[in-house]
This record gives structure tokens, sequence and C-alpha cells, in this order.
């Protein structure tokens, strides 16, 4: 191992080593005991998927905290993204147990087989590693496709434009607006999806997300690609999506934002998880290391 | 009557075999059904005819240059109207298919007009006709015969190429996964452009048998066996060679004895019937892979 | 009223004014008929590969089920062409539904193909059952439109007799004009709803679609169902318009023809689809006189129509007027949130 990558890796892991880093004000007290304290919103217990010969994750553990912001961090290939699709029911886990607890205190749901659209309906809603827009239609079309798990009309009220109806479509134009303007892009509605820079891309993926009045928000690398003023918006967006009351995970190589950003870390390597827990248990962690930096580097 | 209907079948099913793996080997590499390979089918015969009858060639040498040209018209086809689609919605490739294949049948028909006319009789070599086997009932002629040797050896070959050759590696790698073969430095359009080729004379070779074996062709003959040799994939599991030759061989037989014993005038039905049923029961055939959409 | 409205209400009036004009003759009519049939069919199948990205090649299989229902009732049954058209389009719609709902999860090319082989048992069977469809030989003797209010009449005063049966291209053409205009403002409707955004999200990322919550299989088939409701329907009044029917006049090339009218005119553009009904009957009216002058099949026409696939598909793939981004644009939700953009950020959205 070279000395110079280690350093470097070192220092992505390490925020405190860049000057300047903010102390994470929005940072809800006592981040560690939060587990304990509720319900989690999410349970993955024991969780394996397989493709064929390849097992994409192993027996995987972990809980996520109600109301905060989970970081799911990993080298390339780790299972993030398969994590994610088995959450959200692209997936179904070949073995193992995901449980969903929308409200607090409400019985838990095991949502094995559940279809990606019947997640969504139960509160769990995602974005994705390489932006799916709808890109044809407009900034709104998208958001208000998110409001589809929502609302209700299908063909006859279309048709005929009920009193119903039309108050629905109504409520989702308002609704979608409410979000957009919440993502600071309420000024591109009746633009094409296309035309959209990439960070805006990113944004309204995310709007659409919550139009779906999520529980919990996956989000996979919604930093990637972004420059750093754009990261800070991010930064401060995830931050005003927690004050809604959803619970945010989020799959993110920038180790400063994740570091700074979340409450809790969980971190997979070849689809088995070597650890968890706050920021600063992962940042000591050896397996940690040892899985960014290669075999031998903890020792170093 | 029952080990006669089984002959026809057979003929029929190694035929429908021929053209299915051009289907199978096109969906492999490039994700298309190229429904214009049922007109290259039908463009074989006519090639063959045409330079049988107005140059004189020899039958045997007619065959081979009708399956060049039938290449170079599959090769044509790909980089004019499919390529240039390569990264478009799905839908727009498989429109412009459809339309090729419309668009060909017609060109057939104003060339060659559009009733059906005979195979140029006195070109096929007269042993062809003449008995070669009696067994009991059923009478094997040479022309089963050539037709068999023709198509077994076929098969034979192709499974070679697929399987032992650096092309056919390359082939396969692209099946598997077009972005990782791109990478590992394997020229993607020159193994779609060969695929092509392969399937194209495969192709043309079926419709020269046909023309052969029922004396005639038309230009819409290539429409009904385009549609039985696609659902003979089908069968066999798209993607899959020895499955689109399994495939051929056993609607063939199904065709046939449908038509003996159930009702002769649905005899195109079965197949149609046949790949329904599999698409919808069994949608990854007898030897394919699952074809469900990811979403 | 939108431009586009006004527009299209001024043609409506001028085409239910023509037959009562010194211009009237009845070839004109005739084609126009012919031409609004089709609008109709465009219109229906456009639901399947321009709102959901569905390749379709058995469309003519529900027009054909469509006729030979509303033929068969006729017939046998004497029904009256009010009470056969939903009857029509619920068959339509059933097979539609036993059709889809199994190869509607497979991808879009498996779909293409068992729609086609559908459609070519819809052939065969109408050839083949001969009991009920007289097979080849076709099904005449199917009795024209009619407007029978003789029940009412006889209420209000016996002398009166409130029956009428269509009689010449007239009728049918008006009647024609305003099934165009039903199921074109049917259509409409459905691309600015929620069921309409539904499919053009499933046609634009399936599994974008489905993390919004739309259930992709359910959507498709409910398309797929309307569609063929609407071809079922067209079918209804081809039935009792032509007053023949055989099993020839539903082969492949009728889908075909169909399918290149969505093309051409844009896919999942509305208005696009009764362009191009309207450019390839007149073609191919023109090219049934020209081709044999040049002594060529008539058939051959279809060359000029997979060529223009073809061509549009390679340069035009979303058509002469793409429709991006204008669905719904005239609704007056849009109308007052473009307004209230326009006033909060001083730009037209």
């Amino acid at each position: 191992m070279e000395a110079a990558t280690q350093a470097a890796m070192q220092a992505a892991l390490d925020p405190t080593t860049n000057a300047g880093a903010a102390p994470a004000p929005n940072k809800a007290p006592g981040a560690a005991a939060a587990e304990s304290a509720g319900e989690p919103i999410l349970e993955v217990r024991g969780v394996s998927k397989r493709f064929g010969g390849l097992l994409a994750l192993g027996d995987v553990d972990y809980t996520v905290p109600r109301g905060r912001i989970m970081g799911l961090i990993g080298p390339n290939g780790a299972g993030k993204t398969t994590m994610f699709n088995c959450i959200t029911g692209v997936y179904k886990p070949s073995v193992g147990d995901i449980l969903f607890r929308r409200a607090p205190g409400a019985a838990p749901v095991r949502t094995n087989g559940f279809k990606p659209e019947k997640m969504t309906a139960l509160g769990i809603a995602r974005t994705f590693q390489n932006i799916r827009l709808f890109s044809d239609l407009t900034v709104l079309d998208n958001v208000r496709i998110g409001r589809h798990a929502r609302t209700r009309q299908i063909f006859l009220g279309a048709v005929l434009r009920t009193r119903g109806q039309k108050r629905e479509e109504e409520r989702i134009v308002e609704d979608s607006m409410r979000w957009l303007d919440f993502v600071g892009l309420g000024k591109h509605a009746l633009a094409p999806a296309s035309g959209l820079a990439y960070g805006h891309q990113r944004r309204l993926e995310i709007a659409r997300a919550l139009a779906t009045e999520p529980g919990l928000l996956l989000l996979d690398e919604p930093a990637a690609g972004m420059n750093p003023q754009e990261t800070q918006m991010l930064d401060e967006l995830i931050h005003r999506i927690l004050d809604q009351g959803i619970t945010v995970v989020l799959i993110e190589h920038d180790m400063k934002l994740v570091m700074h950003i979340c409450d809790k870390l969980v971190v997979l390597d070849h689809g088995i998880k070597i650890a968890d827990g706050t920021p600063e248990e992962i940042r000591r962690d050896p397996r940690v290391v040892e899985a960014y930096l290669g075999r031998g580097a903890a020792d170093a | 009557m029952l080990e006669q209907q089984l002959v026809n079948g057979l003929t029929l099913g190694v035929i429908y075999a021929l053209i299915a793996v051009g289907y199978t080997m096109v969906y492999g590499v490039i994700e298309l059904i190229n429904f214009a390979h049922g007109e290259i089918y039908m463009f074989g015969a006519f090639f063959c005819t045409t330079f049988i009858g107005a140059m004189g060639v020899p039958f045997y040498l007619a065959i081979i240059l009708a399956m060049a040209a039938a290449s170079l018209m599959g090769v044509l086809i790909e980089y004019v109207a499919y390529k240039p689609l390569r990264s478009s919605h799905r839908l727009a490739v498989l429109i412009t298919a459809i339309g090729m294949s419309i668009f060909l049948q017609n060109l057939a028909m104003i060339i060659w007009g559009s009733r059906p006319r005979p195979f140029i009789q006195e070109a096929v070599p007269a042993y062809l006709s003449e008995t070669a086997v009696r067994l009991g009932d059923v009478t094997l002629t040479w022309l089963h015969v050539f037709i068999f040797a023709v198509t077994f050896s076929m098969m034979i070959g192709l499974n070679l190429i697929i399987n032992r050759t650096k092309i056919g590696t390359a082939m396969r790698a692209l099946a598997q996964n077009r972005t990782a073969a791109q990478l590992m430095g394997i020229n993607v359009n020159a193994v779609i452009s060969f695929t092509f080729a392969l399937g194209s004379s495969l192709g043309a070779m079926a419709g020269i048998l046909v023309a052969v074996y029922y004396n005639s062709m038309y230009p819409t003959m290539g429409y009904v066996a385009g549609v039985k040799a696609f659902a003979a994939a089908v069968l066999g599991g798209i993607g899959s060679v020895p499955g689109a030759m399994l495939g051929g061989i056993v609607l063939g037989v199904a065709e046939a004895l449908g038509a003996g014993y159930v009702s002769s005038l649905y005899r195109d039905g079965v197949a149609y019937a046949v790949m329904i049923a599999v698409i919808i029961f069994r949608p990854s055939g007898i030897l394919g892979k699952a074809v469900v959409d990811k979403a | 009223m939108s431009k586009g409205k006004l527009y299209l209400l001024l043609g409506a009036l001028v085409a239910l004014a023509y037959p009562f004009t010194p211009l009237a003759s009845d070839y004109v009519l005739h084609v126009a008929v012919l031409v609004m049939i089709y609008m109709v069919l465009a219109m229906g199948l456009n639901i399947v590969p321009g709102f959901c990205g569905l390749l379709d090649l058995g469309f003519v299989g529900f027009y054909g089920i469509g006729a030979y229902t509303a033929g068969l009732l006729t017939v046998h049954y004497g029904l009256s062409f009010w009470a056969i058209v939903p009857l029509a389009a619920l068959n339509g719609a059933l097979w539609g539904v036993l059709l889809g709902a199994p190869t509607l999860r497979l991808t879009g090319d498996y779909f293409a193909i068992v729609t086609f082989g559908f459609s070519e048992l819809v052939v065969l069977f109408l050839t083949n059952e001969i009991w009920l469809t007289r097979g080849p030989l076709g099904l005449p003797g199917i009795d024209p439109i009619s407007i029978d209010l003789s029940w009412l009449s006889s209420l209000l005063n016996p002398a009166w007799d409130w029956y009428y049966e269509f009689d010449g291209e007239t009728p049918y053409y008006l009647l024609a004009i305003v099934l165009v205009l039903g199921v074109y403002w049917m259509m409409g409707r459905l691309e600015d709803s929620r069921l309409g955004r539904a499919w053009f999200a499933l046609r634009e990322d399936p599994l974008a679609a489905a993390s919004c919550g739309v259930n992709i299989l359910l959507y498709k088939v409910i398309a797929f169902g309307i569609s063929a409701a609407i071809g079922a329907t067209a079918g209804s009044f081809f039935a009792r318009w032509t007053l023949f029917l055989s099993p020839d006049m539903f082969k492949f090339w009728e889908s075909f023809l169909v399918l290149c009218m969505v093309v051409l005119g844009g896919l999942a553009n509305i208005q696009g689809a009764l362009v191009g009904a309207i450019i390839l009957v007149a073609l191919g009216e023109v090219l049934r006189t020209v081709l044999p002058a040049l002594g060529l099949p008539a058939e051959t026409r279809f060359l000029a129509y997979g060529l223009i696939m073809i061509l549009i598909m390679r340069f035009k793939p979303k058509g002469f007027f793409p429709a991006i981004a204008t669905s719904g644009l005239s609704n007056p939700v849009i109308v007052r949130l473009r307004k209230r953009l326009a006033e909060q950020y001083g730009a037209k959205g």
C-alpha cells in the first residue's frame, strides 16, 4: 500500500483533517442513543441476496433509527445498491426479513416479496444512482407522477372529468408545486425535465420521491458528480427533509459529507456488514480501514 | 400415415430450425426481433432462381451465391436501418424492423411479381426426386436426405463457429454484456455484422430448400415462415442456438401431427398457439433464460 | 378557448356542413368515412405504442372482434346498433385484458409477437369456424344502422313513426364525425390525467414509474384494454356501414397500416394520428390507381408504408410535431400555474 494513497484515504475518512469543516450543527443530540430510544423505522434481519452463484449480500443485519440520517457505505461492489433494491422491492431477498414500521408504535410490516409500487405505497421512496427521470415530460409532470401512490382517479373520472377528479388534479398540482418549491425548482415547473442542469435533475428526483409521502427516503449517491457548492446545498436539503419527519438513508462515496451528515453508518464490504455505529466509531474501526485500503493497512 | 406425417414434420422442422437460429442469434447480440429475417429467407430463394435463370449458374453454386448475397443483404439492413437506432428506445428499432420486413416483401413483389412461381426444375439435379429409402409406407427421396444432411451439417458447423472460434466467443460475450465486451476490446460492430451475415445465410438456405421442396416461391412466403420460425426460437428459448434447433424440430412435428390429426384448417394456428402458450407459461422456453421485464 | 380547439371546432363545423353542399359526392363521403374509421383506429392504437411504448402488431384483431360481434349480433338477434356498440367494446376490452394480463409482464418484443400471433389466430378462427361466421364466404345481410324511437312516438302520437334507417353515405358520415370527436375528446382527457401520466411514466422508465407507485402491469393492461375497446368500437361501426364482413378484411396489413398512421403522425400525438390517417388513406387511394397503371400489383403500396416507417424512425422518431411537454397545457390548472409562475419569476415557465 502506497503511503500517499493511505494518507488520502485516511483524510477522506476523517473530516476533521479538513480545515473549516463545520461541527454538524443540525445533528440531533444523542444520535448514538437514538436506537435504544425508539423503535427503528426499518429492520434488516439476516438478509442475503444471491444471483446465481454470486452472493451479493450475505446475512446483513442492521436497523435504521427513526428520524435520523443513516449512511450505507462501502467500497464499489459492496452490495449497497443491491441492499436498496431489496428494501424497495426491486429484488426479493433470498433469505432474511425486512421489517418496516411506518408510524412509531405501529405493528411492523414484513415486506418480503412486495413489489416496488407496494413499497412506495407503504412509505419507502428512493432515488437512483444514475438519475432516472421521465426525461420527455415536464418537471411538474415528474413530480405529479410521484403523487400517483397517494391519489386514486383512474379511467371514469378522467373521461368524465368529475368534480372529484378535478379536485384531485388540483391538489396534485398544489402538492407537486410544494415539493418543487421545497427543493427550489418551482420556477422550472413547466420546463422539460431533460433540459435541467445536472444538479437540478438530482433535486428533481428527490422532489419526485418526496411527493410519494415517504416515511423513509433512500438516496443512492445523491452527491455524485456535484461540485462542493451543490454538495453544500444538498447537505442543507437533507436536513430540511429530516425536519419534515422523514428518515433518510443514503449511499454515498463523499466521505466528508457522510461523516458530517450521518448519525449512524453501516459499512458493507463484499456483501457482508463489517461494521456499524456512529461516524466516530466507524472512523476508528480497523475493519473499515482495511476494507477501504486493503489488507495489511490496518496493521500499519 | 403417421410415419409419413412425421417425416414431413421433421423436414419442415429442420428448415424452421435453420430460420430460427437466425432470429435467436440476432436476439442474442442486439436483443431485437429482426422481423425482416423472414424476408431474407424469401430473398434467398429468389436470389437462387435468379442466379440460375438469368445467369445460368449451376444449382449448387447458385445456392452458395444466394447465401452470400443474402448475407450481404442482412449486413446491409443492419447497417442502414438498425445500427443508427442502437441508442434509441427499443420501440423505434422494433418499428423499423417491421417496416423493413414489409418494405422488402413489397420490393420482391415489384421485382418478381406477386404470384407464386415454381423453382426452376430443370436446374435441380434429377436424382433429388428419386427415392432414396423406403421404410414400410414411408418414402424418403434424395431431396429429404439432402435437406437433412445440409441442415445438420450447418447446425454442427454453426455450433463449432459459436463455441470454438474467436468470433463465436465474441458473439457470446456480446450476448452476455455488451459494455463489458466492448471494454474487453471486442469490435462490437464487426461482431454484430458477422451475426447478421451468418444468420442471413442460414435463412437463405432455408428459403432455397423450401422452394425446392414445395417447388413454389412467392414474395409473402417469409411472412408465415418467419413467424413460425420465431415461434420455434421462442419455444426453444430465445437467445439459445441449440434451443432454436430443438424448437424448430418440435414445432415442425407438432404442426404436421396437428394438421393430420386435429384439423388441417388450423395448421398455421398451431405455431401461433404454441408460441403464445410458451410465451405465457414458460417465457424462457425449453432451453433459454428468463425474459421478464426487469422492472 | 385555445387556438387548437377553435380550429378543431371550425373544422368539425365545415365537415358537418359538407354533405349538404353542392360539392358533396358519394365517393368523397365514402372515403371520408373510411378516413374517420382509421382515425378512430389510429387514436385507439396510439395508446399502446404511443403512450405506453409497446409495439402492438395485432390491433386489427380487436377491430375484427368488434366487427364480427356487431355483425353476428345484428344478423342473428337483430340487435340495435346502439346496444351493440357497448357490447362490442366490452368484448374487445375483454379479449384485450385476457391477452394482455399474462403477456404484458414480458419485454416489449415478446408482446409485439404475441399480439401478432393473436390477430392471426383471430383471422384463422373467423375463416374456419364456418358454422358461426360462414368463413371465407363472408357474413352478408347485416342491417344498416337505424334510429328507432317509434316506442316514444307511439306514446306521444300514434300517427308519428319515429324510425329512421341510415341510407347512403351521409348519415354514416355524420355519425363518424361524432365518433371521431368523441374518441378524440376522450383521448385528450385520458392523456391529461393521472392515468395518462402513469402510462407516460412506464413508457419512459418502468423502474422509476414503479418507484412512484405505478403498478406497471395493471396500467399496461388498462391501456391495452381501452385500446382494444376502441378498436372494437370502430369495428362495430364498420360492420354496420359496409354491411358485409369477411375474414380478409382483418389481416395483418390493416394492423400495419394503422401503426404506420400512428408513426407518421408522431407516437403519442393524438392530432398526429388524425393527420396520419388522412395522409395514408389518401395516399392509398392514389396508389391504388397509380400502381396498376404502372403494371404493379396494388398491394405494393405497402412498400411506401414500410419506407415511411423506416425513415420516420430514423430521422423523426418523435414525429413532425413533437408532443414534448404539451400534455394538458390548456388545462385550467396548468394555465393558472403558468400565470402564477410568470408573476413570481417574471419569466414564462
